[in-house]
């Protein structure tokens, strides 16, 4: 029973040990104990929705050459509206329900959970869902563009800046960017992720650079929050072959 | 004598040759894959008498529609991936991705209990907690959904809300290969506890993995080729 006692405070120590040391002076162990575990976006601006938090960042400053790629970006899965009034209680269709794995969302957190599990070789960051980011920390270079299938993911390598881990990606599928940028599989994007003193807030630094699409580099950061000791992962559950899954909107009853 | 001491002075003073790496028995982190068809050791299950060939066809149709819509396959699916799976352990936490349709597995090593069935939603993987015996993990699951993902087990069977899985895992041959014992139990499907074991290879470390391979739904030819005759 001692033995179990100790061995839970000496675990405690370590973890909370870690967090309580200053940033300036962890190490990159240190580092590595701290991001460890599950972490929450959060809305800091309190605007309540996606759009309204990234309309506060700076906007993506293009070439000429970037601003000539970008165009309206559509799920694919979105179903052309049938432009007539519905009913309350009357579900119509606007998505054709598909399940997806990975998508734009592979890179930037969207607002369910993730978990960092910080290993020697390797940095995995998994969702609560399939698929998950490998972020290789054993030094290895990022292969040839013509060995990588551009995807939601791409290629990331990872280091560590004193406390702070530092993910270099590149073999992303071309896209949008937050804030009016654009990505094609060459654009590299730098993540920092920084823990803050007390253990319990993380910040992750965007920044993209491609000198064909930006005339500067293209930074914006996400804060989160450390998600309780005892929490666990969920199961995002999704059946395409579910009819309800495309009644995505359903009108409200008005009150009189 | 002195060529000998010559010759033992010149081994200790050069670098080792070949030498094994030191492999630390409880660190199970790495890509580990199925290998050829002898990797999985799996004996027919002894079904309880209710598990009629009806009841079974009941559960075969659920686990096509599971397929054929895409659907995350879940537990023991995952650990049957034909694609690497990645491994990853730190003190808290193990987590196991595959590069298959199949949500991440967590298994938590700094809780000793299930979470309560009163708040814990079943899922594709169910709750997993773990501890060591020796140089053997010990994983221990339950809170499986019956309705949700691929359910069969390999042998026979399938998970039910009631079943309880036992999973040891044990590092063998210097680490290079992976043991994994699965034993299920579930009154309601096995007369016995069933057991199987599967073997996965180390792959190197430089190895490289792949995002999951899409799966649509809404691709006719593939809905062809899964409901159509051959």
């Amino acid at each position: 029973m001692q033995v179990k006692l100790f061995a839970a405070l000496g675990v405690l120590a370590i973890v909370f040990g870690a967090q309580a040391v200053p940033t300036a002076q962890r190490t990159a162990a240190d580092g590595a104990r701290v991001l460890e575990g599950g972490w929450v976006r959060l809305d800091t601006t309190g605007s309540g929705s996606f759009g309204g938090l990234t309309s506060t960042f700076t906007r993506a400053r293009l070439t000429p050459e970037g601003a000539a790629k970008i165009r309206p970006q559509r799920d694919p899965d979105d179903v052309d509206p049938d432009n007539r009034p519905h009913k309350a209680g009357e579900p119509y269709i606007v998505t054709q329900g598909r399940c997806g794995v990975g998508g734009p969302g592979v890179i930037e957190p969207n607002s369910a959970a993730f978990f960092v599990i910080p290993t020697r070789d390797e940095l995995l960051i998994a969702r609560e869902g399939p698929g998950a980011r490998h972020i290789y920390m054993d030094g290895r270079d990022h292969p040839p563009l013509s060995r990588i299938v551009p995807n939601g993911a791409g290629h990331s390598t990872g280091r560590w800046d004193g406390s702070d881990l530092v993910v270099d990606t590149i073999g992303l599928a071309e896209g949008g960017v937050t804030a009016g940028g654009w990505r094609t599989p060459e654009t590299h994007v730098t993540e920092r992720y920084h823990v803050a003193d007390d253990g319990k807030r993380m910040r992750i630094t965007f920044t993209w650079t491609d000198p064909k699409i930006y005339a500067q580099p293209h930074s914006y950061s996400f804060d989160f929050e450390r998600l309780p000791a005892d929490g666990y992962a969920f199961e995002n559950w999704c059946d395409s072959g579910d009819p309800l899954q495309r009644q995505s909107v359903v009108p409200p009853e008005q009150l009189p | 004598m002195k060529a000998f001491l010559f010759a033992v002075t010149l081994m200790a003073a050069l670098p080792p040759i070949a030498t094994a790496q030191a492999v630390n028995p409880r660190d199970l982190s790495g890509y580990w894959e199925l290998t050829y068809m002898d990797s999985q050791h799996v004996p027919r299950a002894q079904l309880a008498p209710r598990v009629t060939r009806a009841v079974l066809d009941a559960q075969a149709q659920k686990d096509f529609k599971a397929i054929r819509w895409c659907n995350i396959l879940g537990m023991p699916a995952i650990m049957a991936s034909p694609r690497p799976l990645d491994i990853r352990q730190t003190d808290r936490t193990i987590v196991i991705a595959a590069e298959i349709n199949a949500a991440t597995r967590y298994i938590y090593l700094n809780r000793a209990t299930h979470i309560s069935s009163d708040i814990f939603d079943p899922t594709t993987n169910g709750d997993s907690i773990a501890k060591w015996e020796g140089d053997t993990l010990v994983v221990d699951t339950v809170g499986f959904d019956p309705n949700k993902g691929l359910t069969a087990i390999p042998g026979g069977g399938f998970r039910t809300a009631n079943s309880h899985l036992v999973e040891r895992f044990r590092l063998l041959n210097n680490g290079s290969q992976l043991s994994v014992r699965f034993t299920w139990t579930d009154p309601g499907v096995f007369r016995t506890p069933h057991s199987y074991e599967f073997r996965y290879a180390r792959l190197p470390r430089d190895y490289e993995a792949r995002l999951p391979l899409n799966c649509d739904p809404f691709d006719e030819t593939r809905t062809a080729f899964l409901t159509a005759r051959p």
